[in-house]
């Protein structure tokens, strides 16, 4: 990816390159916080696109209508936030879609969509549901196995899937694992059938919200939107810049000390979806030995992925792309997740925290990401 | 000449005494005016049910969605849950916050106690993977 922002179709390319030479000179101090220039450069760029669009829509920046909506939906805590004449519409819109893909996508409801496919192994797709499957056999692909949505049995052996958790005997996990394996999926892309394995079942969960905050974007466009942003428990999607035409500021949790409320980092973006996974997230004690298990499996192993990374952060304009990746990137650990974006860095960035406590940041994303901690740049070439 | 030389310590002690005195009235001002925009929302499915300054400390009890409960404390320029009825107490293992963009969830009982008003450099407008 080139970085911190996203390209959001009204954004008039023409009209970027207008502007750099002026703005260069414009913005020559870096802040305290050791924000990059670049970020700042783009933050201006976005300033005089936004005026230009706000001086087009014939309203005062002073005074841009906004609205938000908290709801608590798919197992979580969701916020979505729209700036533009028509935000209330848009955020109803929003509040909709989110409830209408809930219903579609739960694993707990015999009578959603997937549940069904579950209960009786094949079913035709919706387009959403096809559009998500597709997704994940490609980054099953991409990933060498690390994401697997036939990862939901051993989701439900853990007790992952109802909050009766309990570790299982290795034998079960054995047993299970026969059952992880995205390669026995049957699926038809012209009908949209998807077939089972025997036992089989699929959990959406690990790309739902990514898919859901992309379709968020997408309605916040069809109401003409100039700004907005989505927080689907923890997954942030943005959209345009912020009203002032300032990038959102972006704190990427401390998962070295999750209770004390801190951020290991800031990301500044526009137009893109900020996504973190980690095993602090969710996760039991086993009272018995005191051992602590976290809810993102490793599908090689049946086990709570052991890597040397605590959190992994995906900024990309594609938020189902970046709610994937984070969870196979955190299951692959620092080297093949290095190597993965070798092969894909114009499709995303990442921020990795690791089990040593060092920050690794993606060579195009440091000149947005600001840490009072050092930052080790991966860059594209080994 | 003596005093001439008392005279002059008490016109030093008078000049010390006003220094101090400015020092505290300036210490006062930026402490109480640079907390005091800051604020703690409180929740409940979505809508504000109360608003408490950062700055003045006290114990509060949240009435949450489905008659569940949460207790907030505010003390010391932090906010943050000591007791839940929720089953899992997620919310009270959250910690302790105090700049713009942090917040404390409680799923069960629909609670969000959210820092607002803060905008000072190290605030963010989002947290991602909390």
């Amino acid at each position: 990816m080139t970085g911190c922002t996203g390209t959001k179709k009204s954004i008039d390319q023409s009209l970027l390159t207008d502007t750099v030479s002026s703005i260069e000179n414009a913005s020559g101090s870096e802040n305290a916080e050791g924000q990059g220039r670049e970020a700042q450069n783009q933050a201006v760029h976005n300033k005089e696109l936004q005026d230009q669009k706000i001086q087009s829509s014939g309203i005062q920046s002073a005074e841009i209508p906004s609205a938000t909506r908290e709801i608590f939906a798919m197992d979580t805590y969701m916020t979505i936030t729209g700036y533009g004449e028509q935000c209330e519409e848009a955020v109803e819109a929003a509040v909709a879609e989110v409830e209408r893909l809930d219903a579609l996508l739960s694993v707990g409801s015999e009578e959603s969509e997937i549940g069904q496919i579950n209960l009786t192994g094949s079913g035709h797709l919706s387009e959403e549901t096809a559009m998500m499957v597709e997704k994940s056999l490609e980054l099953y692909q991409d990933t060498k196995g690390a994401f697997d949505i036939t990862i939901y049995p051993m989701m439900a052996l853990w007790g992952f899937t109802t909050g009766n958790f309990r570790v299982p005997e290795e034998e079960e996990i054995a047993e299970t694992l026969k059952l992880v394996d995205c390669g026995s999926l049957i699926y038809d892309s012209g009908t949209r059938l998807l077939t089972l394995g025997e036992r089989q079942g699929i959990d959406l969960g690990a790309i739902a919200k990514g898919f859901t905050s992309n379709r968020l974007m997408e309605i916040f466009e069809e109401y003409d939107l100039l700004s907005g942003v989505v927080s689907l428990g923890g997954n942030v999607q943005c959209y345009g810049t912020k009203t002032d035409g300032s990038l959102w500021r972006c704190g990427i949790q401390n998962p070295l000390n999750p209770e004390s409320g801190n951020v290991v980092g800031i990301v500044q973006v526009s137009d893109c979806a900020v996504i973190t996974s980690g095993g602090y997230e969710r996760y039991f004690t086993d009272e018995a030995t005191g051992k602590t298990y976290h809810h993102i499996l490793d599908p090689s192993t049946g086990i709570s992925a052991d890597s040397d990374l605590l959190s992994v952060t995906i900024v990309s304009p594609d938020g189902m792309l970046a709610d994937g990746l984070s969870t196979a990137c955190f299951i692959l650990g620092l080297e093949k997740a290095t190597d993965l974006w070798r092969e894909k860095s114009d499709s995303f960035d990442m921020v990795l925290v690791t089990t040593d406590e060092k920050i690794y940041v993606t060579e195009p994303l440091t000149s947005c990401f600001s840490s009072k901690k050092e930052v080790n740049i991966i860059s594209g070439d080994k | 000449m003596s005093g001439k030389a008392e005279s002059g310590k008490k016109r030093d002690f008078i000049l010390v005494v006003v220094c101090l005195a400015i020092a505290l009235v300036g210490w006062l001002f930026l402490h109480f005016t640079a907390a005091d925009g800051i604020k703690i929302q409180v929740r409940v499915s979505g809508t504000l049910t109360a608003e408490y300054s950062l700055s003045q400390s006290g114990t509060y009890e949240i009435h949450g969605a489905g008659g569940g409960t949460n207790l907030l404390v505010i003390s010391g320029g932090e906010a943050w849950l000591t007791e839940a009825s929720c089953p899992d107490k997620l919310c009270v293992g959250m910690g302790k916050i105090s700049r713009g963009g942090q917040s404390i969830i409680c799923l069960p009982n629909q609670v969000v106690v959210e820092v607002v008003g803060d905008e000072s450099e190290g605030s963010v407008d989002f947290i991602t993977g909390r």
